[in-house]
């Protein structure tokens, strides 16, 4: 090699855009170049014939002793790997290094090398990062205990709204039987007490499943094979009686048993009915219809009044949406929620269409996909 | 529970008494390298990995019991009572040196000999002991903990584990030996450095060899000889290998230190 030659190394070495430094077999500091030197604010001289952990901070110190060293041991060489110098000034000097030992013949050390990039920016970035990332995990902790405390909440309002329901549901049935209610404004204020049962325990039905849902049960299905017909049948004639002024057509064209959750069906059923009594036009029929056709089961309820406006047609199946009805009538907006989650159990769906003639709630479910998920959830 | 498989316990050698090797906080088993074949023809060797490090069982990991170094030292007198050891000797590094020594004290039987390499009882200062480190320290180093992952990632974890016998080092086993989950390498850490175990060394019951390197900064010469001075009737042999890692960076001074004691 010419002269020249060896200063440009010497130069490359001494300036280069990285802190240099080697340690001997006795682990004592060998070399450093001028880079980390003046990084340090320590002379090369003070260097050499010390430790590297003593221009480290505790920190480094413990990670080099514990993690760096043995490592470079068992595996001869270590990459990318945070450590923190202390310059003389005392302040801290952040630092990415890579390590590779020389060994000899038998394996011995001869040497180990190390590299130094400055990283204070790249690692208060990433410092920022771990950070926010645990500010995160934080507040994402929070949220699901408030979550989960108040769907509990929930599911135990639930409950507890049903007993004196019950109550009130056998004091009305006391009343019927006994016959001592004879006149007609009586007997009307024993069906709105029934009807106003049934509402209401529907309603407790929606809160306790949409809470169970959230809870991360989920709808679970207890499918079986047998006719649907009368699941339907009962259903709209619950809602016959719980408001006589309004009219239900029904058509029903089930041909064979129908495999699916017959409790749950019933409860689409009953959702999509009432969902039309509230919204639909008083003084017009709800048309309910219902049939297996191929591999498919339909189930549909269609009734007149305003269509749904376009802005609402988006949201109709989110938890707690409720649409423009008078305060009476208003629910928790669960209904639609809970009946797009039975469909969805069943391997269905639930398609709407509006139009100032007719608005048309299509519960569509594969009768086929059906039978091979017996037994599953 | 299959105590073996949960602490990656691999049994080799020849030899009626057993040795058991700890590894302390930082890598695995594989810290025996240099030391453990040494006695193969002589001892039934026992490596293990504590539950967190190199190839144990991480969802083994419960943050409650091994909050305390004892929740390790149940594991070391399960792995004793899985391998019916009696009257074993115990080489423990660092922190496992407690870690023995809170086993030994549960379950007396079990070893016959303990080694302990830079022991330390109590790593953080307090009054007129020198642990060596400050609280503020500690502190920063399990923040500064956070700043190397070593390239982990919980979907490396199963290729790692599945490879007990360590072959070659491919690229994904690089760094391998000392590299865990970030969360339980902190909370390794944490058990570790601010444990104090000051008043369970005079428990000891058995004879106890200290092994002191030089120039330790993890575990101070001061440290070793306090050690020296609770545990009864114990001896202390000052190494000229200096640094944290004898069994490493000096492992014939480590094996005929070894030898000699047992």
């Amino acid at each position: 090699m010419s002269e020249s030659g060896s200063d440009e190394y010497r130069d490359l070495f001494e300036n280069a855009p990285c802190g240099c430094l080697t340690i001997g077999s006795d682990g004592r500091i060998t070399k450093v170049n001028a880079t980390l030197a003046r990084w340090t604010g320590f002379a090369a001289e003070q260097f050499v014939g010390q430790r590297l952990h003593q221009f480290l901070n505790m920190a480094g110190r413990i990670y080099y002793e514990t993690h760096i060293a043995p490592l470079l041991r068992m595996q001869g060489f270590f990459n990318e790997f945070a450590l923190d110098f202390e310059t003389a000034a005392g302040e801290r000097l952040p630092t990415i290094a890579n390590a590779a030992e020389h060994r000899d013949a038998e394996g011995g050390v001869r040497f180990t090398a190390l590299v130094f990039i400055k990283a204070t920016d790249r690692r208060l970035y990433e410092r920022q990062l771990v950070d926010s990332r645990s500010e995160l995990r934080i507040s994402l902790a929070n949220e699901r205990e408030t979550a989960e405390l108040r769907e509990q909440f929930i599911a135990v309002l639930g409950h507890d709204l049903r007993n004196p329901l019950a109550a009130i549901s056998a004091g009305a049935r006391i009343l019927q039987r006994s016959g001592n209610l004879q006149n007609e404004k009586e007997l009307r204020v024993l069906d709105m007490i029934n009807s106003t049962v049934t509402r209401m325990s529907d309603l407790i039905d929606n809160i306790l499943d949409f809470a169970r849902g959230r809870l991360g049960g989920g709808i679970t299905l207890h499918r079986a094979i047998r006719p649907l017909e009368p699941v339907l049948e009962q259903v709209v004639d619950e809602l016959r009686t719980a408001s006589p002024q309004r009219v239900i057509e029904t058509r029903f064209e089930i041909a064979d048993p129908v495999n699916c959750d017959h409790t749950r069906i019933g409860q689409l059923a009953s959702n999509l009915i009432g969902n039309a009594l509230t919204h639909g036009a008083r003084d017009m029929p709800v048309r309910v219809g219902a049939k297996t056709n191929g591999n498919e089961f339909e189930f549909w309820v269609a009734n007149a009044g305003e269509p749904i406006p376009d802005s609402a047609m988006e949201k109709l199946f989110e938890p707690f949406f409720r649409g423009d009805v008078r305060a009476s009538r208003q629910g928790l907006g669960l209904g639609l929620h809970i009946a797009s989650q039975i469909a969805q159990a069943h391997g269905g769906r639930i398609d709407v269409t509006s139009s100032p003639e007719e608005t048309r709630f299509a519960f569509s479910m594969p009768l086929a996909q059906a039978d091979e998920r017996i037994g599953k959830p | 529970m299959d105590v073996l498989a949960r602490n990656n316990v691999h049994v080799r050698g020849r030899g009626d008494r057993a040795m058991v090797f700890a590894h302390g906080f930082g890598c695995d088993q594989n810290m025996w390298r240099f030391v453990a074949p040494e006695f193969e023809s002589e001892f039934k060797v026992v490596l293990f990995d504590h539950v967190g490090a190199g190839g144990s069982d991480l969802s083994a990991y419960d943050k409650a019991k091994y909050s305390t170094l004892l929740g390790y030292a149940d594991d070391l007198v399960e792995i004793g009572a899985a391998l019916g050891l009696k009257n074993a000797v115990f080489v423990g590094h660092s922190v496992s040196a407690m870690i023995g020594v809170l086993a030994s004290i549960k379950a007396p039987d079990l070893f016959g000999r303990l080694v302990l390499i830079g022991p330390s009882a109590k790593y953080i200062d307090d009054g007129d002991y020198k642990g060596g480190f400050s609280e503020k320290q500690i502190a920063e180093l399990l923040e500064f903990l956070e700043d190397n992952h070593m390239g982990w990632s919980a979907a490396m974890a199963p290729s790692i584990m599945g490879n007990p016998d360590r072959p070659e080092l491919g690229e994904e086993l690089t760094n391998s030996f000392c590299r865990t989950d970030p969360e339980i390498a902190k909370a390794f850490a944490r058990v570790t450095f601010t444990s104090d175990n000051r008043s369970d060394l005079s428990k000891v019951t058995v004879p106890t060899l200290i092994l002191q390197c030089s120039e330790d900064i993890i575990a101070s010469e001061e440290v070793g000889k306090f050690v020296r001075s609770r545990i009864p009737g114990s001896e202390i042999v000052f190494l000229k290998a200096t640094g944290h890692c004898p069994n490493l960076s000096a492992p014939a001074e480590v094996v005929s230190a070894i030898r000699a004691y047992v």
